[in-house]
């Protein structure tokens, strides 16, 4: 008996101090939708509405990355907040693990979830979306009939109506 | 420029675009970006922008013709004299709003609305791999957290039986609006006093 109890305190000061992660559940796949693009993962840890993924898999999922000075793509750059970094980034069988969901918390992304379907989906980070103070037309890139595609800033110089409508 | 809000694109949005066959830009939005970044909540919206990438009008209805005028009860020609009007004054038009008016006509960041914009997301994900039964509950969430979105409506609507998945129709919806007549918001079109300098 005491050394049941000895084990399972041994485990909690062990867990604790690597940050432990829930066990990996079997088949555990996703799909994630990010910046429209579609990726398949298929290791992937949900715990109460987080999902971490591999930080090769962030790269993978959303062109961002892990560096020094913050979580990056290209030029542009979100600091992770160094007293809540152990919400963001973990360790555990060996991986690096990244929380998308706390990030897009961060960044002020929406998320939606599909949980039959193991679908994520993260819409526009607050850097994407109009900026009300700004008073600059949000850029866009889309498509022609012919493929061709058009930038709103392709038109600088220009006035432009920019008129929407469907089909429906 | 033209951008078709068209969840399954060409398909649905090529046939009137062929037709047309316009001398302008016309571009194909499947995933309706432009209404996200714009937060437009119906069709047909326009946006004046000028040629520093300024937005001088912001949202709002925009019909450029009379063929939906018995449904609507608009009449272009205002519309279309305020736009002739800035094409040829640039920012001395007594149509282009000034910073104060923007400030005031622009959306806030409103989180459910900005929540909304990822479940349609979702939806129309769900939709084009093939599940439309999955998708409907997120055409629905997003309605329910931006219930002014005509456009999440509508357009869900489209993709499937309405009666059947949503307990309604377009024409039902309208009628619980009010009807066509004041479905959509006319444009403010009453010049704008100059102020001192108009240039920012």
């Amino acid at each position: 008996m005491k050394s049941g109890v000895f084990a399972s305190v041994f485990l909690f000061f062990v867990c604790v101090s690597v940050s432990c992660l829930p066990t990996l559940a079997k088949g555990s796949h996703a799909t994630i939708v990010y910046d429209d693009n579609v990726t398949e993962v298929d290791n992937i840890i949900q715990d109460e509405g987080q999902l971490w993924i591999t930080t090769s898999d962030l790269k993978r999922s959303t062109n961002f990355e892990l560096k020094p000075q913050g979580v990056c793509r290209n030029e542009l750059c979100f600091p992770v907040p160094k007293s809540r970094r152990g919400q963001f980034v973990r360790k555990s069988a060996g991986r690096s693990w990244f929380n998308l969901v706390a990030f897009a918390q961060l960044v002020d992304q929406p998320v939606a979830h599909d949980e039959a379907l193991s679908t994520w989906y993260f819409g526009l980070r607050l850097d994407q979306r109009q900026v009300l103070t700004s008073l600059q037309a949000p850029d866009f890139t889309l498509p022609d009939m012919n493929g061709k595609t058009h930038a709103l800033s392709d038109f600088r110089g220009k006035k432009v109506l920019l008129l929407t409508w469907a089909s429906w | 420029m033209a951008v078709a809000q068209d969840t399954n694109g060409i398909k649905d949005a090529g046939p009137w675009i062929t037709a047309a066959n316009p001398a302008y830009t016309a571009l194909i939005d499947e995933k309706h970006l432009v209404s996200k970044l714009y937060n437009m909540v119906n069709v047909p919206t326009g946006v004046w922008i000028d040629e520093r990438g300024k937005i001088v009008r912001p949202n709002e209805v925009a019909f450029v013709d009379d063929r939906f005028k018995n449904f609507s009860g608009l009449d272009s020609a205002p519309y279309l004299s305020a736009l002739r009007d800035w094409v040829e004054k640039g920012s001395k038009s007594a149509y282009v709003m000034n910073e104060e008016q923007l400030v005031e006509k622009l959306s806030a960041n409103d989180p459910k609305v900005i929540l909304a914009s990822a479940e349609f997301g979702l939806g129309e994900h769900l939709y084009k791999s093939g599940h439309l039964n999955e998708a409907i509950p997120h055409f629905k969430e997003a309605q329910r957290l931006n219930p002014k979105s005509w456009n999440y409506k509508r357009q869900a609507y489209a993709l499937s039986d309405a009666k059947r998945d949503y307990g309604t129709t377009f024409v039902d919806e309208v009628q619980k609006a009010g009807g066509s007549k004041v479905y959509y918001t006319p444009p403010d079109l009453k010049p704008a006093e100059a102020p001192k300098d108009k240039e920012r």
